[in-house]
């Protein structure tokens, strides 16, 4: 188990490191998603109030999100550029935790990310940063963060597969804006797809982010706990299949022997 | 040989390059050649983009020519995705793979071999557009009964082609560069800012707009529109124009950028640098 917790920290230390020795990916992991959210936080120019908060805390939601799929996407691509795939997957522990500390701190950047669009949103918009709880507000930020960990986790296994990570990440982006309700309510979407938003994290993280930070707030007929609860299950099921599958595409990756295939 | 010989030569081989780079576009790009991938281009990204920013202007209460001139600039829009992202990732691609200094030692013409390898991607944008027009008409109500198709075709195909070569001007900006990919990145977005995609370019700060005059599809959004209203040829035809116009200077700026860095890297021994 401690060799586990080592190779995670490791493993976040590492894409740290590259992450700082070559600052010029600072752009598609923070820079890209921000412009995106920009463009959407725009189309509010007009609004006042709760609204405009409940933008720009969306924008924020949008930035982590954005930042998370890039950064689970390329922690496996980047091993195939740079011919470390196979070196990475003999280190005597499982795949999962490697790719658990990078994706970490992936998270974490998309978290920095997340915060530089409410500042920025809040400066622009003239909003005020007036969070009506800020306690909550931060426990809600911090389980949506770890939430947002377990689904980048969860992705990654695709990318073990595929050479065709890069793409998928970027398509993957805009269908969680929708189905999450980052920008408008779920309610808004066809009914076929409002199950959808509901096995995904980010909905709850999003709508307890905002019932902690506008006072007033009236999302989902479901309380702040509620919320935070069913966060936490999905979490858990999101590190359970993460497991499992981490498990599967490791033995047949191994089997097939096509893990440099490019 | 005499002048006229040598220049016939320089052509045919220019035009041989030049196709033999179109079917290496395609399998080059190893990363999109398979039928689901572009599927997936053609039929989810332009869906996605334009659901997203119209249920968004939707819940903000715009007005329905307000939503419709959002899903129209969204739907031409989604292009970037191939005719700039992936365009622009073409000398990129060749660091990743270890193939860029065997490449710059062949005398092949820069022009042809590069926008030849573009083609591919250019063509595949013409399709996400018209999918993205597709989706437009049957799931968000614009109506094209009055459009000149005409029209539309061409800005579809003129701003897929000019759109390519403002591609090809960031791909030969990475050719110096550790990767495009960067640059990549924030034009695909920058255009749904500053190109009238979503709102129109006056709605922007003074300082943004020439930014927006610079990019093909700025035109090429503005030309669409009034293709889909009913406005003729002749009535497009300005517009079109100067997205002509600003494609061509960007694929010179492209080549000769292309060609300067190429010699600097040369002379300094950069080229692998990544």
């Amino acid at each position: 188990m401690v060799s586990r917790v080592q190779a995670v920290r490791a493993a976040a230390r590492m894409t740290m490191k590259i992450f700082f020795a070559d600052p010029q990916w600072i752009i598609p992991a923070i820079i890209a998603p921000f412009i995106f959210t920009l463009v959407a936080l725009l189309l509010f120019r007009n609004e006042t109030g709760p609204l405009l908060l409940y933008a720009v805390l969306g924008g924020g939601l949008m930035g982590m999100w954005g930042t998370t799929v890039y950064g689970s996407g390329t922690s496996i691509t980047f091993d195939r550029f740079n011919g470390t795939m196979e070196a990475t997957l003999a280190a005597p522990v499982p795949l999962m935790w490697i790719i658990g500390g990078r994706v970490a701190w992936n998270t974490f950047i998309g978290v920095i990310n997340g915060g530089i669009i409410l500042v920025i949103g809040t400066l622009w918009f003239r909003t005020g940063i007036s969070i009506a709880n800020p306690l909550a507000f931060t426990f809600a930020t911090v389980v949506t963060y770890v939430s947002l960990s377990s689904f980048g986790l969860m992705l990654a296994t695709v990318y073990v597969l595929t050479r065709q990570g890069g793409f998928i990440m970027n398509s993957l982006e805009v269908p969680v804006y929708i189905a999450t309700g980052t920008m408008f309510p779920v309610a808004l979407l066809p009914l076929a797809t409002q199950p959808v938003a509901f096995i995904l994290g980010p909905t709850w993280g999003i709508e307890a982010i905002r019932k902690a930070a506008i006072a007033g707030y009236t999302g989902l007929a479901t309380s702040y706990w509620t919320d935070i609860g069913i966060l936490a299950i999905e979490t858990a099921a999101y590190f359970a299949i993460s497991f499992y599958l981490f498990g599967r595409v490791e033995r047949l990756a191994k089997r097939n022997g096509t893990l440099e295939e490019y | 040989m005499d002048t006229s010989t040598s220049l016939r030569r320089r052509v045919s081989m220019a035009v041989q390059v030049f196709t033999s780079s179109i079917g290496f576009g395609r399998k080059g790009t190893v990363i999109w050649d398979s039928p689901e991938m572009i599927a997936m281009q053609v039929f989810l990204l332009p869906l996605f983009q334009i659901s997203f920013f119209a249920v968004l202007a939707q819940y903000l209460d715009y007005s329905g020519s307000a939503v419709q001139y959002i899903v129209v600039g969204n739907a031409l829009q989604a292009m970037s995705y191939s005719a700039v992202f992936a365009v622009a990732n073409i000398t990129s691609t060749d660091k990743w793979q270890g193939t860029l200094e065997t490449l710059m030692v062949t005398p092949a013409n820069r022009m042809a071999l590069f926008v030849g390898r573009a083609v591919f991607q250019s063509g595949l944008s013409a399709l996400i557009a018209l999918g993205g027009l597709f989706y437009a008409s049957e799931l968000f109500g614009v109506s094209f009964a009055h459009a000149d198709v005409v029209g539309v075709l061409l800005v579809v195909l003129v701003t897929s082609v000019t759109m390519m070569c403002f591609g090809l001007l960031i791909s030969s900006v990475g050719l110096f560069l550790r990767t495009a990919m960067i640059l990549a990145n924030i034009f695909l977005f920058l255009t749904m800012l500053v190109s009238g995609v979503n709102f129109p370019l006056s709605t922007l700060p003074g300082w943004a707009q020439p930014v927006g005059y610079a990019i093909p599809m700025t035109y090429g959004t503005s030309a669409i529109r009034l293709a889909i209203s009913g406005a003729s040829l002749g009535g497009i035809g300005s517009l079109v124009a100067d997205e002509v116009l600003v494609g061509a200077v960007a694929i010179m700026l492209g080549y000769l950028t292309m060609v300067g860095f190429e010699r600097l890297a040369r002379k300094t021994g950069r080229f692998e640098e990544y």
